[in-house]
This record gives structure tokens, C-alpha cells and sequence, in this order.
């Protein structure tokens, strides 16, 4: 099969091959080789760089979270790490009290995230734009909060050691067994949101987006809606942070700062709002910048001595490299690889008839 | 009594923050979150001024609040000025990063190290007895009476100052001020500068009372919770957010324990934005609501 056959088209006849996730040749293939290379990637790489890929995946399904709100319905949330912070402490609490296997916390976690999603939600029936994005803010310093007076009360504030996790009694202890719990996880997570967005439930919050106002004129209950968004949002970003917890091992308050908040916003905004494969690029440029920069400041002479500031360094270059997206390509790294696409479709030609 | 008296400062305090806050969003509809950067970096450039001419406190602050103002007028032809036009949530974005870049920035430059300005106070970090049981020192006194002048000549300036009217003109109408030969960025900029300015005042402050370090952003970011309780095209609204909320802090750290402190101004941020979301003084127009 040769690869560049068939090229993705935008042009639909019929709906079959619009509903269609896998559209063409070109498709498949890469579809079937990512695959592949991703079954053999840990075997490849040191358990160093297996770890990092783990932290990728996990970033993954929380930006993918994120994005549902943010992207696709376009409620502006700056709470995602305190509802991460959420699901970390369910699945650290129901350790520490009851002792449950993981999939009793990951299932619970996910359906206090639910609940939790419904609650921060309600703000966003009565607010919109600014004031919504405040609302979360201050939610987050609130859970935040919350949570250290729990930590101090229950460990005196040392924070929770994970045990490690265990499925049908094979221990999931090296980055390697991580990468191959994970993977199919993220798959699934995202395919559901995938089928979310080309579903009736994806249409009403894109609509909701657009303009709530006519959504609702289209019998759209946007009010249901904008719940539903926020309800499965922080259903997964607390089933990312419960993950979160068992693969790192240890929740303490102090890991979901600030930092976290626009890391995850960092990965929505460089990857690309409203895109599921900007998520995927955002969390791995996200994830892997620092690495890159901690590795430079070793190897470049001139950057070496940098020793402490390594970590501030790492921050400095996020945030302008965040600014420059939203100054310069407020469609991100997804627009980015849309631009590339398009050249090598129209190729030789340079215009499209349309944009979009 | 001396409660009240503590409450009074932390208000104070709260209004410096709030007011910079405020001058942003009536300017540019722009809620500032690098607002706590800002101050720090404010603070900082007074720190440097201070230790540099070996503690001449007038020539410190003034270092402080115009460098500060140069930042805030290059904050918004940089960053701010690119973006006009787009969705608000964008530039509230824009705003987080620009604080994590401003953060790191002190932190390279000056390092994380916690500094304690106020050695340098020697006469006006004494206590002040004003009756039995009740003292007050000059920088707390400081603080009320530049808050009070804020407060007080804000409004004035707004009203009776052309440059104010023309402020006033461009927040109410951007596009029929521009018509009117009003340069609309040169008024945002200054907007912007005497926001930072501000910023400063409440870092400078904070930096001669409790401590200077990268870590008092927080302190900053916290003032957008009277700035909304308020109202936050209003500048009347501070003076009564600012109480509540310094009340509410205050009260928690007193009788509750000191790390709910911490988030005593968000909860009753989002008690009153679900009860009142435009804010006691705010316009009901200015929110979108549903």
C-alpha cells in the first residue's frame, strides 16, 4: 500500500465516508504504523523516556478533559488542577481509609468528578466569559484549600503514599507495564471523545459555543448542556488525576500549584482550543519541553551554571512560548499541522476554494 | 478594637490591589491574573533602587512606580495591543502567561531568596501608640492614607482631568473616541501604566511590612476578589469589597485557623458571585448574562 496514495480529503459524497474515522488509505496506514510504533516504543526507550511517555498519556486524557469545556464549549475553566487535585485525593483517600483496589477508586473518583462537575457547573447557568473563569479560579483556590486542611488533618500534612497498583493480582509496578496499561486507556478515552464530538452531544455544545443564545432558539437545552460539559469534563479530569496519583505514587497537596493549572492550560492553548489532535500534540510538547530545556542547559556551554534555575527557566520559556501561540497562531500546533496538510493536498496549487 | 484596626489595614491594602484590577478592566475589559507578578516585580525594582542608593526610601519608590509604569505601558503595546479584537478569554489567558514569564524573570534576576525591606524603615517601622492597648505602626499608617488618596483622587481624576474624561471616553466607547481624535492605545497604555503603578504601591507596601520574595504573587492575585465583589467597572465598589473581604480574612485567620485564611476572599467570591455576579456597585449591562 503505498502511503501517500490517498491523501485525507475533506470532500464528502456520501455519509458513510463522512462518519467514517478512518477516511482513507492514507489514514489507515498511519493509524496501523502509529500503532505499531507505539507497541514497541517502550521496548526502545529507557525507562526514563517510558515514564515521560506515561506523563504524556495521563496529560492527554486530562487536556482532552479540559478542551471538552474549554474548546468544544467554550466555557473558560482556570480550575482543571484543583479538580485533578480532586481525583488524586479520592483515589488517595479511599486507599488510605478502605484499602480499595483501583478500579473501585478509578470508578469512584470518576463519579465524585461527575458530581463535583455538576456543582462547579451550576455558576456557569448565571455567569459567562470573565466572570465564569473566576468562578473556577476561586473554586480552585477553594479545593485546594480544602484539601491541604484534610491532608494536615489526616497524614499532618506529610501527603499520601500510593501502594502500587494491582489488576487481577499482576502488579502494574515498572514505567514499561505503565505504558501498556495506559496506552489502551488513552485509545479509549480518545475514541469516546471523538464520538462525543460527532454525536448530537457534540453538536449542542459546539452550538452552546457558537452562541448559546441560538443554540437554545435551535431547542437546545443549553442549560442541560453546559452541565452535561461540565459533568463529563471533570468525570475525566478526575479520572486523569486519580491515574495520576497511583502512576506518581505520592499526592500531596503542593503538586496541583499554580504550575499545574497552566501546564494544563499550556497544552489546550499551544495544541490548539477545540482540537482532539492538539490535545495530543499540546501534552507532548508540554511534557517533553522541559526534559528538552533541563538537557540543553547541560549541553549548550553557554547555558551551563544555570544549575538552580533550571526549573525557572522551564517555566520563562512556557509562558512566552504560550503567548506567541496566542498572539501569532491562536489555532495552535493543531492549525499549524492543518496548514502543512492542506499544502500537501492542494500541492501544486497553492489556494483552497474555501476556508476552514 | 484593635481587630477593627487590623481589618482597616488588610482593607487598605485590599483597595491598592483592587483599584489596579478595576483601572484595567473599565480600560481594556481585561481581567488582570499577572496583576500579583506585576506587583512583585514593582516591588522588586524598589528593592534594588533601595539597596543601590543605600536606603533612600523617596528615590525608591519613585524608581519603583515609574519603572513599574514602563512595564504596564510595555505590557500593553506588547502583549495586550496584539490581541485587541479577539475573545476576552484570550486575553485573560494572555495575562496568566505574561505572569509566569514575569515570575520567572524576578525569580532569575533577583533569585528566590526572601528579603525583609522593612530593616531599612528604621523610625517609620515603629510601633505608634494611639491609646492604651492600640498601636498602629507608620507603614500601616502608610497604607490607609495612601489608600484613602487613591480612593479619593481616582474618582476626581477620572472626572475632572482631561486625560481622565478621555479615559472615561475610550472604556465607554472605543471606536467614537477614536473618532473624536482620541488615541485610544496611548490612553489604554497609560491606563495599563497606572494599573502597574498601582501594583507597585501594594507590592512596595507588602515588601516594607511583612516580606519580598517571588512567592507574595499570590498576595496580588487575591485582590481580583474585592476588585469582582465590588463591581469591576466600579471604583466606589473597592472601598466596601475590599471590607468584606478583609473582614472575612481577618475573622477566618482569627477564629477559624490561619490556613483558611488563605481562601476566605475566594469563597466569598463565589457566594457573591452567585448571589450578586455584577458586583455591589458594578452595572448590571456590563455582565453578560444569560
Amino acid at each position: 500500500m503505498n502511503p501517500f496514495a490517498a491523501l485525507p480529503s475533506t470532500l464528502r459524497t456520501n455519509y458513510r465516508s463522512d462518519m467514517q474515522l478512518l477516511d482513507s488509505g492514507f489514514v489507515r496506514f498511519w493509524a496501523i504504523a502509529g500503532l505499531c510504533i507505539a507497541l514497541v516504543l517502550p521496548l526502545l526507550l529507557t525507562n526514563f523516556w517510558t515514564g515521560i511517555a506515561n506523563q504524556v498519556f495521563i496529560a492527554v486524557i486530562g487536556a482532552l478533559a479540559l478542551n471538552l469545556l474549554m474548546g468544544t464549549t467554550g466555557q473558560i475553566s482556570l480550575g482543571h488542577a484543583g479538580f485533578i487535585a480532586a481525583g488524586a485525593f479520592t483515589s488517595a483517600a479511599l486507599v488510605t481509609h478502605f484499602e480499595a483496589p483501583i478500579v473501585v477508586s478509578l470508578i469512584a473518583a470518576t463519579i465524585l468528578g461527575a458530581i463535583l462537575g455538576v456543582l462547579v457547573g451550576l455558576p456557569a447557568l448565571r455567569l459567562k466569559g470573565l466572570y465564569l473563569a473566576v468562578s473556577t479560579l476561586a473554586a480552585y483556590f477553594v479545593i485546594v484549600v480544602g484539601l491541604g486542611q484534610y491532608q494536615a488533618a489526616i497524614s499532618y500534612g506529610a501527603g499520601f503514599t500510593m501502594p502500587p497498583a494491582g489488576i487481577f493480582g499482576y502488579t502494574i509496578g515498572s514505567e514499561r507495564n505503565w505504558f501498556y496499561v495506559l496506552l489502551p486507556i488513552t485509545l479509549v478515552v480518545l475514541l469516546i471523545n471523538v464520538n462525543w464530538l460527532r454525536s448530537a452531544y457534540g453538536r449542542a455544545w459546539m452550538a452552546i459555543h457558537h452562541r448559546d443564545i441560538s443554540a437554545e432558539s435551535l431547542g437546545i437545552n443549553a442549560a442541560v448542556y453546559k452541565l452535561l460539559a461540565f459533568s463529563a469534563s471533570t468525570a475525566l479530569t478526575c479520572f486523569a488525576g486519580a491515574l495520576w496519583a497511583y502512576h506518581t505514587g505520592f499526592v500531596s497537596v503542593e503538586a496541583f500549584d499554580f504550575h499545574m493549572l497552566i501546564q494544563y492550560l499550556a497544552i489546550v492553548i499551544i495544541g490548539g482550543l477545540g482540537s482532539i489532535i492538539g490535545c495530543v500534540l499540546g501534552a507532548i510538547f508540554v511534557v517533553v519541553l522541559p526534559h528538552v530545556i533541563s538537557y540543553a542547559t547541560e549541553a549548550i556551554p553557554a547555558l551551563q551554571g544555570m544549575g538552580s534555575k533550571v526549573f525557572e527557566l522551564q517555566i520563562g520559556v512556557f509562558g512566552v512560548i504560550m503567548l506567541l501561540f496566542l498572539i501569532l497562531e491562536p489555532r495552535g500546533l493543531a492549525g499549524i499541522w492543518a496548514r502543512v496538510r492542506f499544502y500537501f493536498q492542494l500541492w501544486p496549487f497553492k489556494y483552497r476554494a474555501w476556508e476552514s | 478594637m484593635s481587630l477593627l484596626l487590623v481589618i482597616l489595614i488588610q482593607a487598605a491594602f485590599y483597595a491598592l490591589l483592587g483599584m489596579g484590577y478595576v483601572l484595567i478592566y473599565r480600560a481594556t475589559r481585561i481581567l488582570n491574573l499577572a496583576h500579583g507578578d506585576l506587583m512583585v516585580l514593582g516591588a522588586f525594582l524598589f528593592f534594588q533602587a533601595l539597596v543601590m542608593t543605600g536606603g533612600n526610601l523617596p528615590v525608591a519608590v519613585a524608581v519603583g512606580l515609574v519603572g513599574s509604569a514602563i512595564v504596564g505601558a510595555l505590557t500593553y503595546f506588547g502583549v495586550m495591543r496584539p490581541l485587541a479584537g479577539y475573545p476576552v478569554a484570550v486575553g485573560v489567558l494572555a495575562t496568566i502567561a505574561l505572569g509566569i514569564v514575569l515570575r520567572s524573570l524576578t525569580t532569575f534576576i533577583w533569585t528566590g531568596q526572601t528579603r525583609y525591606p522593612g530593616e531599612f524603615l528604621g523610625q517609620l517601622g515603629k510601633p505608634i501608640q494611639l491609646m492604651a492597648g492600640l498601636s498602629i505602626s507608620g507603614i500601616d499608617v502608610g497604607i490607609i492614607v495612601v489608600a484613602a488618596m487613591a480612593m479619593i483622587g481616582f474618582p476626581i481624576l477620572l472626572q475632572r482631568a482631561a486625560i481622565g474624561v478621555e479615559m472615561r471616553g475610550v472604556a465607554e466607547n472605543a471606536l467614537l473616541a477614536a473618532q473624536r481624535g482620541i488615541n485610544i492605545h496611548t490612553i489604554n497604555a497609560v491606563s495599563w501604566a497606572a494599573a502597574t503603578a498601582m501594583a507597585a504601591v501594594a507590592g512596595i507596601f507588602f515588601a516594607l511590612k511583612v516580606r519580598l520574595g517571588p512567592d507574595i504573587w499570590y498576595v496580588g492575585l487575591a485582590g481580583f476578589a474585592p476588585a469582582l465583589i465590588g463591581g469591576m467597572d466600579s471604583l466606589k465598589g473597592i472601598a466596601l469589597g475590599a471590607l468584606i473581604v478583609a473582614a472575612a480574612e481577618v475573622l477566618a485567620s482569627r477564629f477559624i485557623a490561619p490556613q483558611i485564611a488563605m481562601a476566605a476572599p475566594f469563597l466569598i467570591l463565589l457566594v457573591a458571585l452567585w448571589i450578586r455576579p455584577w458586583g455591589i456597585f458594578g452595572s448590571k449591562e456590563e455582565l453578560e448574562r444569560i
